[in-house]
């Protein structure tokens, strides 16, 4: 079994090696695209803000309501505080403070731990149940693709259906049914996702079969293997890595929407939970709804202008 | 070339949406009864508050829902009930399911049609204008603004709208005023925010399609052929590039309906408190008023079955290309 | 003079891209006559399209412009007046027939509806006559079952036929000119030589003044009454054709006719001219032709010929005969 894996590793490794020179070829069109390229770095920092952010940040769950609603570094809100001792409302300004630097929720945990640690929520919940839904989605299409006749059919016609369910409805229905844990959650998205996915790869697969340079390959005596790997792989590899980066982003945003109207999972502080606390108390608090939003439009921002960048490098028929 | 052939495209069509109308019932119903808790375990906290006897109570649950009946036999009852109107009893609002269905339908729809009628209409022309005016100013701030539209979360954008308009500005209400008449201005003003906060997503949508689909066209041969002809600029591009790039773009659109739009719709109807399907459905998921929440998935689902009909048909209709194959 | 109805002076129009600037025409001159048949002759990639393009002004105006020279119609200057004057001569006093029929006309509009659009456009017909007259012109062109093509999508009808509705379509107005940019190339050979029958009687019975575009010799000596030969941007030979086919002067003329098999003469291969066409951002220095041409010397690497007179009809632009 590992000897298969490390094959399969190793054949890889071969073909990007040998493919260097068309990577880098995509890679320079890629790099032309400003915005992809801001979209790629955004990505990155975000990446790394969630993997070693939480070792630099204060502990996102600590609740202390002596500091609760303080705003971020540079504001100042006026708080009414109520004095036991002279039964009066008095009114303070609390300045935002560098120890809270995005300031905190009516709980007094820190914003900025609580964004750091979201990010790893979404991130984590982005990639996997994205990669879940393009895996099914490939297997899916392919297999349509190469069984064809009535095993096609039947798979297409299932497709039909599940594409017609509206996302976001079905999404709700299932994470109602089977309780808002985050594996639910993620597996929710991931099995009901993949459709888009099937039908593009399968027509690819389809269209490559008769596409002349296949053709062109099997004369010239190319083996059946040697024209998948080479010839097929790369072509259906590029279409994979645009329908991913372009995926990435809608898996996100159900994953905060499932959270914002409490679907979510209440042990994770995703930023659609911070999001959900926050629209309570838009009045005293706004931070707490603005910047987890900020944060979400930015990622989603960040994967589109990278995926359409792409998109526009791998199409042979943009002039770049 | 008689009308004939779209009788019989149109039937069959017909015939395949009833196929997967079948099968869209199908799944939700396994998902519904594969589900972890049987409608009875969702009751029982409501009767151990009671003081009732759990396990008599439970068994009789049980019975009024069929669930100890075999599972095919739960499954010809279930589709029986769908098709004769009786969607189920919900029992967080007494009332059956479909009367909940009549009274709310109404504020989905609204909101929903004014949402794409806004996104539409704007989209398209900003759509046209960016793609005659392609690599100018103007239409690279569209293009941004555009990427800007559909990334944005738009339950975030429903709060922040108001945040600004509503809490800071007091423009209008925070919450929608059922009390209002449906047909007075009152009712489209406090529609705005919600409109909004739905069709910007779309709206950006489109724009990008209409332009997409307008810059595929624009360079084509026949395009130059109109202009030869002396055909006016506003000719040119209005009747016959946006005639070509009409076809595609239609089919886009609708066939996006239903995984933008209901969501959103969703989405915003509880930020806004408007009394539609998505707040219904939502209301009923925290009151575990299952019959509700699958009656409105259905209900989303076969909208979309009928516009994707509606859509393909439309479409064979108006390509002459495939007309007269 | 007056016997000329459209004169091309130092034509020269450029498209500016991104990866630099395109001298597609680099001042080409020539004139077009009464009733003649002037033909624009060239390998793919030498301006003539681009020429013809410019005198209605229907290049893609960003990337394009007409940086220099006059289009002389009419007491217009073409290249000039304004979009206005310009729409009301397109399709009307000059008629201009593409290539690519396939793609040439509008998929989604019946044939009726783009040859009426034209007619009620210049003509003050209602749409009844205009139909008409439409019908007319589709049966003139040899169309079977005028009045059924009316009302077919241009994916309906073959390659000849799409050709000649076309054709149809530019004369509905009665042009003074009419130019035809490779007619024949896109269609197979017995379709071609239904067009250039076409053609012929378009002469003779309406005295059509046509400026012809193509790269094929074998044409031009079939309809052509007098030939520009083009290269690289700029005409190089203007003669009567058959002055061109028995007397060509320039080397890029010798080897097009060089190159036309003949087919009473038995032959290993066929006669080509080597090389490729020049690439647009990277014209040679001096002539352009010289690096293909067989009888280059210094002085075509460095400067550009200038035109000479060879005879009333015959001018060349060769530094072998300065």
């Amino acid at each position: 079994m590992t000897e298969r894996l490390r094959d399969i590793v190793r054949r890889t490794s071969q073909h990007l090696r040998s493919n260097a020179r068309l990577i880098n070829y995509y890679w320079q069109r890629t790099q032309r695209n400003k915005l992809a390229v801001f979209g790629l770095a955004f990505i990155i920092f975000l990446v790394l803000l969630a993997a070693i952010g939480p070792f630099f940040t204060l502990d996102p769950t600590a609740v202390n309501f002596e500091e609760k609603n303080m705003p971020p570094v540079g504001f100042t809100i006026e708080q009414s505080v109520y004095n036991i001792e002279t039964d009066e409302f008095t009114t303070k300004e609390i300045p935002g403070t560098w120890k809270h630097p995005l300031g905190t929720d009516s709980k007094g945990r820190d914003m900025l731990a609580m964004i750091v640690s979201g990010a790893r929520v979404s991130l984590q919940v982005g990639l996997i149940a994205t990669g879940i839904a393009i895996i099914l989605g490939t297997i899916i299409g392919v297999m349509s693709a190469y069984l064809g006749g009535w095993a096609d059919n039947a798979l297409m016609r299932f497709t039909d259906v599940m594409m017609t369910f509206p996302f976001f409805l079905l999404l709700v229905l299932i994470v109602f049914i089977f309780g808002p844990s985050l594996v639910f959650i993620v597996l929710a998205i991931g099995l009901t996702g993949w459709t888009g996915t099937a039908r593009l790869i399968r027509s690819e697969a389809l269209s490559l079969r008769t596409r002349e340079f296949v053709i062109a390959a099997k004369a010239l005596g190319a083996s059946d293997n040697r024209v998948i790997f080479r010839h097929l792989i790369p072509n259906v590899i590029s279409l994979i890595i645009i329908i991913a980066t372009l995926s990435i982003p809608g898996v996100i945003l159900a994953e905060a929407a499932l959270s914002f109207i409490g679907l979510g999972d209440p042990t994770v502080s995703s930023w659609g939970i911070i999001l959900e606390a926050g629209q309570t108390s838009l009045n005293t608090a706004w931070w707490v709804a603005v910047e987890p939003g900020i944060m979400l439009f930015l990622t989603v921002l960040a994967f589109n202008f990278l995926g359409d960048g792409l998109r526009d490098a791998f199409d042979p028929k943009s002039n770049m | 070339m008689g009308r004939s052939w779209l009788r019989d495209y149109i039937i069959k069509r017909l015939l395949y949406s009833v196929i997967i109308a079948c099968g869209i019932l199908t799944i939700t119903f396994v998902l519904v009864r594969v589900g972890p808790s049987s409608p009875a375990d969702k009751y029982l906290a409501n009767i151990a508050a009671r003081g009732q006897d759990v396990s008599q109570v439970i068994a009789a649950i049980e019975a009024r829902y069929g669930v100890d009946k075999p599972i095919f036999q739960q499954y010809a009852d279930y589709m029986g009930n769908l098709f004769r109107g009786n969607w189920g009893w919900s029992f967080s609002t007494s009332m059956p399911v479909i009367e909940l269905i009549k009274t709310h339908w109404i504020y989905s729809f609204q909101l929903i049609l004014l949402s794409s009628l806004f996104a539409a209409f704007l989209g398209v022309l900003i759509g046209i204008y960016s793609a005659v005016k392609q690599y100018t100013k103007v239409d690279y701030a569209f293009t941004f603004f555009s990427f800007i539209g559909i990334s944005i979360p738009n339950f975030w954008l429903g709060i922040m709208l108001i945040l600004v308009f509503s809490v800071r500005l007091g423009l209008f209400k925070t919450y929608y005023d059922t009390t209002l008449p449906l047909f007075s201005l009152d009712n489209l003003k406090a529609l705005v925010l919600p409109v909004i906060t739905l069709g910007t997503g779309m709206l950006a949508g489109y724009v990008r399609y209409t332009r997409s689909a307008m810059l595929d066209n624009l360079r084509k041969a026949f395009v130059t052929t109109a202009r030869a002809k002396g055909l006016p600029e506003r000719t040119v591009i209005g009747k016959h590039v946006f005639r070509n790039a009409l076809l595609p773009l239609v089919t886009i659109i609708m066939f996006d309906l239903g995984s933008i739009v209901f969501g959103g719709a969703y989405l915003t109807e509880i930020i806004f408190g408007i009394p539609g399907l998505g707040q219904i459905s939502f209301n009923a998921i925290f009151a575990n008023d299952y019959p509700v929440v699958v009656a409105v998935t259905i209900i989303g689902t076969f909208i979309v079955l009928l516009v994707n009909l509606v859509t393909d048909v439309t479409y064979t209709y108006l390509d002459p290309r495939i007309r007269y194959d | 003079m007056d016997n000329i109805i459209l004169k091309v002076s130092s034509l020269k129009t450029y498209f500016f891209t991104r990866r630099g600037i395109v001298k597609a025409v680099d001042g080409v001159n020539f004139e077009l006559r009464r009733g003649e048949c002037l033909c624009l002759v060239g390998e793919s990639g030498c301006g003539k399209t681009v020429t013809a393009l410019s005198i209605l002004r229907l290049f893609d105006s960003p990337p394009g412009k007409i940086v220099d020279g006059q289009i002389s119609y009419d007491s217009l200057d073409l290249a000039e007046c304004s979009s206005k004057q310009l729409r009301q001569i397109r399709g009307k006093d000059i008629a201009i027939v593409f290539q690519e029929a396939q793609s040439a006309l509008n998929p989604v509009l019946t044939i009726g509806d783009q040859i009426i659009e034209q007619i009620k456009l210049h003509l003050p017909l209602d749409h009844g006559k205009a139909r008409d007259r439409a019908m007319t012109l589709l049966n003139e062109m040899g169309i079977p079952s005028a009045e059924g093509v009316m009302s077919y999508y241009p994916h309906q009808l073959s390659g000849g036929m799409k050709q000649r509705v076309l054709i149809a379509m530019s004369l509905s107005c009665n042009p003074q000119i009419l130019i035809a940019d490779e007619p024949t190339t896109a269609v197979d050979v017995t379709i071609k030589a239904q067009i250039l029958d076409i053609f012929r009687e378009l002469k003779a019975r309406r005295q059509m003044s046509t400026i012809f575009i193509t790269h094929d010799l074998a044409v031009v000596a079939e309809i052509g009454d007098r030939a520009v030969v083009m290269y690289g941007g700029k005409d190089v030979e203007t003669a009567p054709v058959s002055e061109i086919i028995s007397n060509p002067k320039h080397p890029y003329t010798s080897g097009l006719i060089e190159c036309l098999p003949d087919v009473s003469k038995t032959a290993d291969r066929l006669a080509s001219i080597p090389g490729t066409t020049p690439n647009p951002l990277e014209m040679p220095q001096g002539c352009a032709f010289h690096p293909r041409c067989p009888k280059a010397t210094k002085i075509c690497r460095q400067q550009e010929p200038s035109e000479i007179i060879i005879s009333k009809e015959h001018k060349v632009s060769c530094h072998l005969y300065t």
